[in-house]
Order: C-alpha cells, then structure tokens, then sequence
C-alpha cells in the first residue's frame, strides 16, 4: 500500500502497528485472487448464477438422456442403473444445484440494490455461503468420476426413502455423496438466508418501510425463513442416516426396530416448503417484471405480499400430501387434503393481482415479459393439476405416475424456470450493461415454450393411462409409445431452445448492444444506479419516498437532487462510503468443510485401512476449517471508505490520485 | 407408382410423414383415450371408480375457472398492450394500486370453487379407505408381500397341502393374483426389504408397502378379467420390470382354482430316466436384447382366454424331459429358493413354484410364460431383470445352466399346472 492510497484508506486501525502479514486484508479486485477473496455481493451473486447454469445445462443433459431411453418402448440406450441415477441426479440437481442458487444469485445481485444497500449485512458469511455451496455440489457430483460398482453418483431417488437408501440395500458410497452433498448445501443456503433476513430487516435504506419492500424483497424474506426454518428436518435426517449407514444405528434400520416412514415425514417437512423455497423467488421476479412492461404500479400490493407470506405459512402444513399412499388414515388424509386446497386461494390471488397488473396497462412487449405471462399461462395449468392432487382419492392414482411428472414440470419449469428466464433478460442490462437481442430473446422464447409444452403435456395422459415414474423400460402393449416418442421429440426443441437462450446470453454478456441505465424504464432502486453497478452501488444512499422508489424518484427531480446532495455531504462527513474488506478465509473454511466431506464419504468404514483414512482425512477437513474460522474472526471485521470523484469514480483505485 | 395425394400441401406432407412415424413407433395415434391395460379412466371396479368421479370433478371445476381466468388474462393481454413504438414511449397510465373489493370478491370464489372440489373429495376419502360396513364380512382377505422385485400373494384363509403327508399350510403364489370378481377383497400390504407400493390402475388407487406398517386396501373386479399392476414405488435397481397381474374369476371358477392350487405339484409320471441315456441335441436359444419386450399382441387379445388356456397340461408333454428337469431343479439348486410343494423343494426366498405352470407370465409380470421366454429368463436372468437375487445365486455358486439344462428345466416348470 502506497502512501497515496493511505490517505484514501482511513481506517482507524491502520494507525496502530502493522498487523501480521498473514492477517493483512487482501487487495486484489481481479484475477483469481480477486474472486476468491470477494465478499461484494454483486460478484457473489454472478458466481452462483454462473454455478448455477453450469448445473442446470448439465440437469438438462441428463433429462435429454432420460427422454432419449424412453423415446421408445423397451429401449435399451441407458443400463437401469444408469437410468436410476440419471433421474435421481436429474432432481437433486435441478433442485439443489441449479434453480435455488439461480434464485440465490438474484437474491445477491438484486435484493441490496432494491433496499437501497451497499452490500448485504455479513459479507465474509456471504462469501462463505458461495464457497460451501460448491463444496456441496463438488460431493454431489464427485460419484460420476469414481468407479460404478463401490462408489457412482447417488441412485436412491432425490427423496431417498428409506429404507432402499441403507447399507444393506445400497452398500456403495453414492448414498454417503449425496447425504454430505445435501447436508453442505443445507450449510450454504441457512447461513446464506439468515444474511439476507438480517440485510432485508437491517440495512433498508431510510423511508424503506417493510411495506414499500419490492415484492421481489419480501419473497426473498419469505423463502429465507423458509430455508432456516425447513432445512434443520432434512439436517436432522440426513444425519440419522448417516449414522445408520456408519455406525449401525437403527433410526430408519428395520431389523433394529427403525420406522422407515420417520424418513418420509421428516423429509417431506423440509420437501414441502422446499417447493415453495423453488416458486417464491419465480413470483417475485414475476411481480417485478409485470408492474415495469405494464408501466403501472402492481395491483394489490398487500394483497400479493400477504398471499406469499400465507403460502409460506401454510407451506408448512400439507408435507404429507406427498404421503397420502402411506396409509396415513383417514383424518389425516382429509386434513392434508383440506389444507393443500387451501393452499389454491393465496395462489391463486396472485394470479388475480398479475391480471389485474396488466388491466389498464401500457403492456411493452419485450422478452422478459414475454417469459413472465407464459409463466403465469403455465403455472396456472401446474396449479390446476396441483389441485387435482389435493384431492387425496384422485392423488392415489396419480401418485408417482407420469401425471405427477406433468404437474410439477410445469410449475418447476412452467414456473420456476420461466421466472428464472425471465429475470435474466430483465436484469441483465443491469448487471452488464449490455442488452440481449429482441429478436433472438424471442425466438428462444417461442422455441422453449413450445418444446416446454410439446414435452410435458402428453406426460399427463401417459400417467392417468397408468405409466409409473423413475421407470427405466415400458413394454409396447401399455398405450404410452406415442405419448412418449411426441415428449422425447419436444425434449430436443426444449433443449434447441434453451441452447439459442444460452448461446444468446454468452454472446450478448462479451458483445452485445451496450444500452444507458433505467434501460427498462423501471420502478425500483436497482435501476437508479449505473450499468454495470459501481462496487459501492448507491453513490449517495437513497431516500425512500414511495413504494415504488424509482418511480417515484423520476417524477419529483428537484426535490430527491436536493435531497441527496445534502446526504452525499453528511457521508463525506462521516469520512466517505464505507466498504468491507475481502477476505480469503471463507473460502478456506469451505476448503475445509470439502475435505472434511470427502473424507466421511469416500473411505470405508471398516477397520484398516478404512476408518484410518477417514478418519484421517476427515480430521484434516476439520482442521482447515478450523483454521479459517480462526483467522476468520481475527482478522476482524473493519472496513475501508472510499471516496468519490465527479463522475462517480472511487478516487483511491486510481494510483496516482491526490486527495 | 401413381401419386396419391397430387394435392397436398408441403406441411400436410409433413404431417402425413410424422403420423407415419408415430404409427411406426406403435400404433396407440389414440393415446388421448387413455384406455390402456393401466388405465385409471377406463376403470373395472367401484374403488377406481369413485376416485375417478372425484378426478372428474377436480377436471371440470379446474377446466372452468382456467378458460375464465385465461380469456380475462388473453383479453387483457391483448386489449392493454401497446400498439406500436410511439404507444410504447406514450405517457404511462394511470397509476392505480388495486381495488380490494375485487380482490375480496375473488377470494370468496376461489374458496367457493374449492368447497365443491372439497366436499366428494372428503365422501371419497371415508369410502375407498375400508370395505363398506355392510360388505365387510363377505369380503375376500389376501396378504400380499413385496420383495425386490416381485410379489408374493398369500391366501390365509385357504389351506394347500404340503406333501402327501397331508401337512397344510396358507396358500402361497407369486406374481399373478387371483381374485373371485363381484366381491370386496381387502388387501394386507406387507414388504420383507424396501418400500414398494401395490397398484392395479383399473381397480383401485396404490397403497404403499411399507416395512413395520400394517397397510392394506380394498378393491373389486366388477366382471371377472385380467389387469396389469405395477410396483409404483422406487424400489432399487429393477424397480421398473417389477409388475404382477390380477386375475378376476367368477366364483364357481374361482373356487375350482383354489382347489388346484391346494393341491401338490402336479407330477408327469415318467419312466425311470436313464441317467447314462443320451440327451437330445438342443440347438442354443436366440439372443435377446437388453428389455426386449417378452410380451405378444396375441396374448393381448383376450388375456383371460390366455391365461386360462394355462391351467391346462400343456400339449405333447415329454415326461422323460419333465423328470429330468425335476431332479435338476435340485441339483442345480433352485430348490433352495424356491418351493414346489410336494417335490421336495422348499425354499422361500423366491416365488412359489408350485403351480408356475399355470401362470400367463413370468418374472414378475414382466415376459410371458412360454417356452422361449422362460428359457430366456432361465439362461441369463441378469439381463431380463438386472440386479436380481437368481443372477446374485448365479455369481455366487458358479451355477451355469446349459442348453439341454435349460430346455429341461423348461419342461418341468411347464408341466405344474
């Protein structure tokens, strides 16, 4: 550090002895280092959409795998092993690695632009989420590189029922990847939730009341407590079967008086909500893209945040729905079945609100909309099945049949990932700076929405004509060959699609059109700021006035200049933006929890050499991640302020700057 | 050769060729008629009956409120968008919030849409649970068992004999259930390893089998047929090719049934046989592919025809091949798994043989019983249903079973009607 940057660098602590090299904060803005150290959320949030989409290409590959074996009765492209850890694969990582961080990445990117903050409120916790979720999705996947016939990726299904999940059913280790694969996941998204409830309650900037939060603000909140709240059933369970499968405990162990069904119960408990953790963050971005292409506010804003709030809530009380096979008897059936009914009202709330959005609008009809209402058209037909499975005496035919198959793919990718889509185009001006093409953004549309269709729509015949899910083979006399050969067919397009929507994107993030900011014409905080964001975000921190900050900021100019000028003088005062240093020891504490994984997974538990590699290994995991959480809280937590010149540039990043 | 169809345009061409395809993949163009062997909307009984009447009323009330809401979001879509680019940068509209009437109005008819979806749902909920109060005591009880990856169906009630001694025992068969047809038949759903789930579409709803969980349900065939069940819960490696049958049959016919299948393993009185004989050449069975289908559109025509054709000895019978393949269905070890009643093989670890004869299929529901697909099932059961525990005995105890082997033991299971 030169003696020009000290002046920009004013922290307090510099002022008393040097620390020792080891502590000292990392510099480096690029290069690996840089993204290694980076706690800014906006790198952050990038990183996981990056992740994110790596996995949901290889998701998708496993599905046109999948699709391609059932193309044709008894069709022999995929052994059934393969075939089974295909499927099991295909869910676990769609799920877990590829729409939650997707949604992650807006919550990073997004949700601190729309409250007005400079960052979330722990930005080493936020590095660490980041960190830990790779580390999970390393063990996830880490069976496909090792031999089929001890270890191979995960095959018990994404649920892992037990007791086809135990050590006598699947001695090999794929079941130890995916139970420590999960519980690391589990890790990243709690830790990472409780930064955003603490960054939402926190750090909204003033006039920010709760009840002018960007619906998109409230879905994170909402899905958060959803995260911290339903993840500790499934942690609670995946450890009992790890220890059934290590140490011969009999939670789920039937010869040692386990009850199988616990399993069931206790995952579910955490699955139920996890549908709503997948289609909350898709209705906020939808509630954010309709009110901007339909230039009025959103209809019924307390309306829409109580329905989400509600959907959360009763989220929590209909699990067993995914049970209603199990001979749970008949009050408990009915109470599900009333409950998961209940569910439709706040549902379908929103969907009035949406329509209700549109009514009276000056509907723009670009690409991003365009993904938003044809995720409303197919999550209202997911919604109309998910009703048909509430009724529980239907639901026993539907039940793990291809209806079933049909229901959730058209809210998770009728839903979901439409939603998800949708919100890359609406931000990706934003984020880059750079806008997607009109013309290709609505060709890959079109292309996805029809193979979407061409794909899934048949699936609900093949299951109410009786064709059973994670089927590896059908024989031709069943009825299901054509059904089956139009879906295989609407597959390819689906995939044709998403490769033009991709190909796009890559194309469009190096070269693509460079467009000013606001390029939208948008209503919230995110678009009052530069393209791509500065590091510090908001030059001055704004002032909120109306529900709609932007919005309203762009109709009363005179009022919010003075205003901020006047903000921007009372920060320089307190001594410039203050900025959080990096920090290279989440990453090493997520190094360490990888090894620790690797260590409790990949080696046997039985005597020599076994249990002295695992063990062995395990504790050196622990130790590194010992190691970081150590440095972790003595480096401390101080930051630096940064100082701006006219053009918003930080006067520190330029080496010969005087002040 | 003349050209049919001069006229068509180049996508009624296309559309020729792509009807062409799929009449190539199968021949089901009809698949929107859903009225497949596992059909749940061409149902058999009163079970799947009621729950499709609740299906229907969960279709109709959904359809209803979908063209609603759709044509209002398609006119709103249409009606509110903006015409072209000037429109597009036009002063924005007004700027409402929303109006909570209209809100509250639609709450209360989403809630009403509901109570009708809500009240046959809970009517049926009570009444496919259990056999009607006034039926219970007429009704049929069958345990049935799932194993990785077939079904054993035990009879409590009946008794079969178990040797010529005359020791009895509950009836055992595997794969193919017989019911008597008109009658409730309560079902105890039991599992000796993983959860599996019992399911005939056209009968009843599945119900999960599930370890230490006392689970049952309740069905009935209204005429006597035949109907295609399937395992419908993920159960491991071959958890796709683990189906079974039901057989419904009236209850004359029933009862004759039961009478054959408490009797002994039938025995084709043989001439002692030569050991030192020389045994026909056998000419080694064709290759199959992995899952080739082991199924006939014959069969299909009128299974219950086919399936009865199986209770009957089959047509020239070997009887030196029959007891050949008799003592080697003990000397290769199936005995150990498998039970014959009366011809001294008790094992219980696989399905019960004693009359396997007289099924329509093999292997769980999964290839039809006849010569050839019992002969493939018998060389390499690996490759029919991968992962199972016959291969497992093959591995392990270097058991091979060579074309004369193969034909013989064929002609034994044949022979037990």
């Amino acid at each position: 550090m030169d003696a020009s940057a000290k002046t920009a660098y004013l922290t307090k602590e510099e002022l008393a002895p040097a620390k020792p090299k080891l502590l000292s904060h990392p510099s480096a803005k690029t290069g690996l280092m840089g993204w290694l150290t980076t706690v800014d959320h906006k790198k952050i949030g990038f990183l996981y959409g990056f992740f994110a989409l790596i996995f949901f290409l290889v998701g998708g590959f496993e599905a046109l795998l999948i699709r391609t074996q059932l193309m044709v009765p008894n069709n022999d492209v995929l052994t059934a092993q393969q075939y089974n850890t295909l499927f099991t694969m295909h869910g676990t990582t769609m799920i877990f690695l590829a729409v939650m961080p997707l949604s992650s990445a807006f919550f990073n990117f997004i949700m601190p632009l729309q409250i007005g903050a400079r960052d979330v409120a722990f930005p080493r916790l936020n590095a660490f989420s980041l960190w830990t979720f790779v580390a999970g999705a390393i063990i996830l996947n880490i069976g496909w590189f090792l031999p089929t016939a001890t270890h191979g990726a995960p095959d018990g299904g994404w649920f892992g029922y037990a007791p086809l999940t135990s050590k006598q059913f699947i001695p090999k280790h794929s079941i130890d990847y995916w139970v420590m694969g999960i519980q690391l996941l589990g890790v990243a998204s709690i830790a990472a939730s409780l930064n955003f409830i603490v960054t939402i309650i926190n750090l909204r900037a003033p006039g920010m009341t709760m009840m002018r939060l960007p619906v998109f603000v409230w879905m994170t909140l909402i899905t958060s407590f959803l995260i911290i709240l339903s993840f500790p059933a499934i942690t609670i369970a995946l450890v009992e079967l790890m220890m059934d499968r290590n140490f011969q405990t009999s939670f789920f162990e039937v010869s040692g008086g386990g009850m199988p069904i616990l399993w069931q119960h206790l995952f579910w408990v955490f699955g139920h909500p996890e549908v709503y953790i997948l289609i909350l963050p898709a209705m906020g971005i939808i509630s954010e893209i309709l009110p901007t292409f339909a230039r009025k506010p959103l209809f019924g804003y307390p309306i829409v945040v109580f329905s989400g709030a509600c959907i959360g809530f009763l989220g929590f009380a209909v699990w067993s729905h995914h049970m209603f096979t199990t001979g749970l008897g008949t009050v408990a059936t009915a109470a599900f079945s009333l409950a998961t009914m209940a569910i439709a009202v706040p549902t379908g709330v929103k969907i009035f609100n949406w329509i209700g959005t549109l009514w009276g609008g000056h509907i723009v009809m670009r690409t991003p909309m365009l993904f938003a209402l044809g995720f409303v058209w197919m999550f209202m037909m997911g919604g109309m099945s998910g009703i048909m499975h509430a009724a529980a005496p239907a639901d026993s035919q539907q039940q793990d049949s291809y209806f079933v198959i049909a229901h959730f793919h058209y809210v998770l990718i009728g839903g979901s990932i439409f939603a998800l889509l949708a919100g890359l185009h609406y931000w990706f001006p934003l984020m880059f700076g750079r806008k997607v093409s009109e013309f290709w953004g609505k060709l890959s549309f079109w292309v996805i929405f029809v193979g979407f269709n061409v794909t899934f729509f048949p699936m609900h015949f093949l299951g109410l004509n009786g064709m059973p899910r994670r089927t590896f083979t059908y024989d031709p006399n069943l009825g299901w060959n054509t059904a089956n050969f139009i879906a295989t067919m609407g597959s390819y397009v689906l995939g044709v699609g998403m490769f033009i929507y991709f190909a796009v994107l890559t194309y469009t993030f190096f070269k693509g059109e460079r467009v000013k900011k606001d390029y939208w014409d948008g209503r919230t905080l995110e678009w009052s700021i530069d393209n791509p964001p500065p590091e510090y975000n908001f030059r001055v921190i704004p002032t909120v006035h109306a529900r709609d900050g932007w919005w309203y900021e762009k109709h009363h100019r005179a009022e919010i200049e003075k205003e901020k000028s006047a903000h921007a003088q009372a920060e320089e005062e307190h001594g410039g933006i203050h900025m959080p240093f990096g920090s290279i020891w989440p990453f090493v504490t997520s190094v360490g929890l990888l090894v620790g994984a690797v260590g409790i997974t990949y080696f046997d538990s039985d005597w020599s050499p076994g249990i002295h590699a695992k063990l062995g290994v395990s504790l050196v995991g622990g130790g590194i991640m010992f190691i970081g959480i150590y440095f972790w809280s003595l480096e401390g937590n101080e930051g630096y302020h940064l100082h701006l010149d006219q053009d918003g540039r930080p006067i520190a990043d330029e080496p010969h700057a005087k002040h | 050769m003349p050209n049919f169809f001069p006229n068509l345009a180049r996508g009624g061409r296309a559309l020729a060729a792509l009807a062409g395809l799929l009449l190539l993949s199968g021949c089901d163009v009809n698949f929107w008629r859903m009225d497949g062997h596992q059909s749940t909307i061409v149902v058999a009984g009163p079970v799947a009956r009621e729950q499709l009447h609740v299906f229907y009323v969960t279709v109709w009330v959904t359809l209803f409120i979908f063209v609603v809401v759709g044509a209002v979001l398609a006119y709103a879509t249409f009606k509110f968008r903006a015409r072209n680019e000037v429109d597009e940068h036009a002063e924005p509209p007004p700027q409402g919030h929303g109006n909570p009437f209209i809100e509250l109005g639609l709450i209360g008819a989403s809630v009403l849409a509901l109570v009708i979806i809500a009240v046959p749902t809970l009517s049926a909920i009570w009444s496919t649970h259990d056999v009607p109060e006034a039926e219970r005591k007429n009704a049929y009880e069958i345990t049935a068992t799932g194993y990785q990856w077939w079904f054993r169906f035990e009879y409590p009630a009946e008794l079969a004999a178990l040797d010529a001694a005359g020791a009895k025992a509950p009836l055992v068969t595997g794969n193919e259930l017989v019911i008597p047809a008109g009658r409730p038949v309560r079902i105890h759903l039991r599992t000796v390893d993983v959860i599996h789930s019992f399911w005939v579409p056209k009968l009843a709803g599945k119900v999960d089998m599930i370890p230490n969980r006392a689970n049952f349900l309740w069905l009935q065939a209204d005429q006597p047929g035949y109907f295609w069940g399937q395992c419908a819960e993920y159960c491991g490696d071959s958890h796709a090719v683990m189906r079974f049958r039901v057989i419904a049959l009236a209850e004359k016919e029933f009862s004759a049934w039961l009478e054959q299948q408490e009797s002994t393993a039938r025995t084709v009185t043989a001439p002692v046989a030569d050991a030192a004989a020389p045994r026909p050449q056998v000419a080694a069975l064709r290759s199959f592919r992995q899952n080739e289908s082991g199924v006939s559109a014959k069969f299909d025509l009128d299974p219950l025809a086919g399936w009865q054709a199986k209770q009957l000895p089959e047509a020239n019978e070997n009887a030196a091949l029959i007891g050949q393949g008799r003592q080697l269905f003990a000397a290769k070890t199936c005995s150990a798994c498998h039970t014959v009643r009366g011809h001294g093989a008790m094992g219980v670890q696989g399905p019960d043989l004693t009359h396997v004869g007289a099924r329509s299929t093999i292997a769980a529901g999964l290839i039809e019983n006849n010569a050839e697909q019992l002969r493939r099932w018998i060389r390499d059961p690996e490759s029919v249903k991968p992962g199972n525990k016959m291969a497992k005995a093959y591995r392990e105890n270097k058991i091979s079973v060579s074309d004369e082997e193969q034909v013989a033991i064929v002609a034994y299971l044949e022979s037990l009607k």
